[in-house]
């Protein structure tokens, strides 16, 4: 019981925050008085605070081009980590531990490391904010995580069934494709799922190779929107942030477990 | 799920008689450098290409315009002489402190207490919401609770407790501490579903005999449930003390480093000088301290708990 109570106590500290942030995102932005934060107002201005935020930052483009990132990124980035996998543990790769330590040697270091190189190769070769250049650097980075996952996931699978299939006369590829990809999909789903939230909290890169309200991530376009120059009122800013929560949100409350074991897996 | 079975796996060896490899199978091996070729391309060029040539430029001055010179170790001499970047170390170490014990200890009393009990997970629910949350996110929450005059204030006052009229964004050290509170917030219920991961797995027989014997409360978890969860108290550790060296998001959205830049962290130190001040040698050699400080800390923890467990038996 007094574990129950210390629980239900923290807990309800914990939701202050939530409480402020839904009280105040709601409030009509006109309406907003520092004094009277803790009351909530009888008008509903969500939209229209999501409106304000949509126009003064460009969200509309914003949220379909991290969009395309979250997806297309981590889906490309786990067919070449599951393509990695497949020739270390399926082909036997020469030295294919090797290989792996390589691939896997890519999430040690801080992204710090990389900013200063991507921005000014990215500038030279015009990859500096456009869409494919964001695209191209999410998926490398999801590479690591998605070759871990796959390599040992496929070390799980009877190489009878590749013994069986090549005595078929199926071709490597096809194998690959038609069989392997097929039998791993929720171990990609998972890692899907994990770098989409990566992918979409992203801020470091889109501050650094991004700029235009078309091609910057959201993360970036808040950042913008709540410095104290945009000139934009605290329940826009704070519906802003709701809503480009959500997507994360949601699909961590519906993978939690997912989230728990990735955690213990790479940079996440 | 298979996730879970990651790092404990290896690839088994060729079976007997592998040698005899027919033709087509020699050309499956050619094969598998054609598979693996495109994810070592892209992690060559995108992450190891630049990680090399940040070496390289911190040796450098380099504006990005005129080609880089080179200056030894110059830009690291300014460690030394730097009054921002001692502030920026200061405030590093305050977030390694404080949020590999802070969020770290909460996570662990949350996950200990919801364990086993009717309505735990409802009870862990809103510790888990904050997770989901983007680092911006976060910053835009905290931001407006710890204004001026915001609802961090009118709580402190609320209950007639010093700071009601500090400016927690503006004060040094108050904003990097009262960050730390926000990132607590964030934290907390991870952790606790990391340690929640641990209890689960932990062998019911110890915690059983331990019973018998009468132990209970404190003392069960004190001589009982906490050495068992020492190796995943480690993991937690570890994995709050790397993120908690390349803090930058949450910084970055809330104060930019600032006022001044006396709210800096390394990670955005690198950022401030490299892309506002246009110093990328200097900004490279900031990013390379940076690394092998994790490298370094993250090895010194790791070997450290080995050698208490060995010690330990």
């Amino acid at each position: 019981m007094i574990r129950r109570l210390v629980l239900g106590v923290l807990g309800l500290l914990w939701l202050v925050p939530v409480y402020l942030l839904l009280v105040n995102a709601f409030r009509p932005s006109t309406e907003y008085d520092a004094s009277r934060i803790w009351v909530p107002d009888g008008d509903f201005g969500l939209v229209d605070n999501v409106r304000l935020a949509w126009d003064a930052a460009g969200l509309g483009p914003s949220i379909l081009s991290t969009l395309l990132y979250s997806v297309v990124s981590p889906v490309a980035a786990v067919v070449v980590g599951a393509m990695a996998g497949f020739a270390i543990v399926v082909l036997r790769l020469r030295a294919g531990f090797w290989w792996f330590m390589l691939l896997f040697g890519g999430t040690i270091f801080p992204i710090q490391m990389l900013l200063i190189p991507l921005f000014l190769g990215y500038s030279s070769a015009d990859l500096y904010d456009r869409r494919p250049g964001m695209l191209l650097v999410y998926t490398a980075v999801c590479v690591p995580l998605a070759a871990l996952v796959m390599r040992s996931f496929f070390t799980g699978v009877a190489y009878s069934i590749y013994e069986a299939a090549r005595v078929d006369g199926a071709s490597v590829w096809r194998i690959f494709w038609r069989v392997y990809l097929p039998l791993s999909l929720p171990a990609l789903g998972a890692v899907v799922i994990l770098e989409f939230a990566f992918v979409w909290n992203d801020l470091l890169f889109g501050l650094t190779l991004s700029q235009t309200e078309t091609v910057r991530p959201v993360m970036t376009a808040l950042s913008a929107l709540s410095s104290a120059y945009s000139g934009s009122t605290v329940p826009v800013v704070l519906a802003a942030g709701l809503v480009m929560s959500l997507p994360t949100v949601l699909v961590f409350l519906g993978a939690q477990r997912i989230f728990a074991r990735g955690l213990t897996l790479g940079q996440f | 799920m298979s996730v879970a079975t990651a790092t404990t796996a290896r690839p088994r060896q060729a079976p007997a008689g592998g040698g005899r490899a027919t033709g087509r199978d020699r050309g499956a091996r050619w094969g598998a450098l054609g598979f693996i070729s495109p994810a070592v391309l892209l992690v060559a060029v995108l992450l190891y290409a630049p990680f090399l040539y940040t070496v390289a430029l911190s040796f450098t001055e380099y504006d990005g315009l005129t080609s880089p010179d080179w200056v030894g170790v110059d830009n690291f001499a300014r460690f030394f002489d730097d009054p921002a970047l001692s502030t920026s170390v200061r405030n590093t170490l305050l977030w390694v402190v404080g949020t590999t014990v802070v969020p770290v200890g909460l996570g662990l009393l949350v996950a200990v207490l919801s364990y086993g009990i009717k309505a735990g997970t409802v009870l862990r629910l809103p510790f888990m919401l904050p997770y989901a949350l983007s680092g911006a996110g976060l910053a835009v929450i905290w931001g407006f609770i710890l204004q001026s005059g915001g609802a961090a204030n009118d709580v402190l006052a609320a209950l007639h407790l010093p700071g009601a009229k500090t400016s927690f964004l503006q004060e040094e050290p108050w904003n990097t501490l009262a960050m730390i509170v926000a990132w607590t917030w964030q934290q907390t219920g991870v952790n606790a579903l990391l340690f929640l991961v641990g209890l689960q797995s932990i062998p019911k027989e110890p915690l059983e005999a331990a019973r018998l014997d009468g132990a209970g409360g404190w003392s069960l978890f004190r001589h009982v449930t906490w050495p068992l969860l020492a190796p995943l108290t480690t993991v937690v550790v570890g994995l709050a003390l790397v993120a908690s060296l390349k803090t930058f998001d949450i910084v970055w959205v809330m104060t930019q480093g600032g006022p001044g830049r006396n709210s800096e962290t390394l990670a955005v130190t690198m950022y401030r000088d490299a892309f506002v001040a246009g110093e990328y040698g200097y900004g490279s050699a900031v990013a390379l301290v940076l690394t092998l400080t994790t490298g370094a800390v993250t090895l010194a923890y790791l070997r450290r708990q080995v050698r208490t467990r060995e010690a330990l038996g």
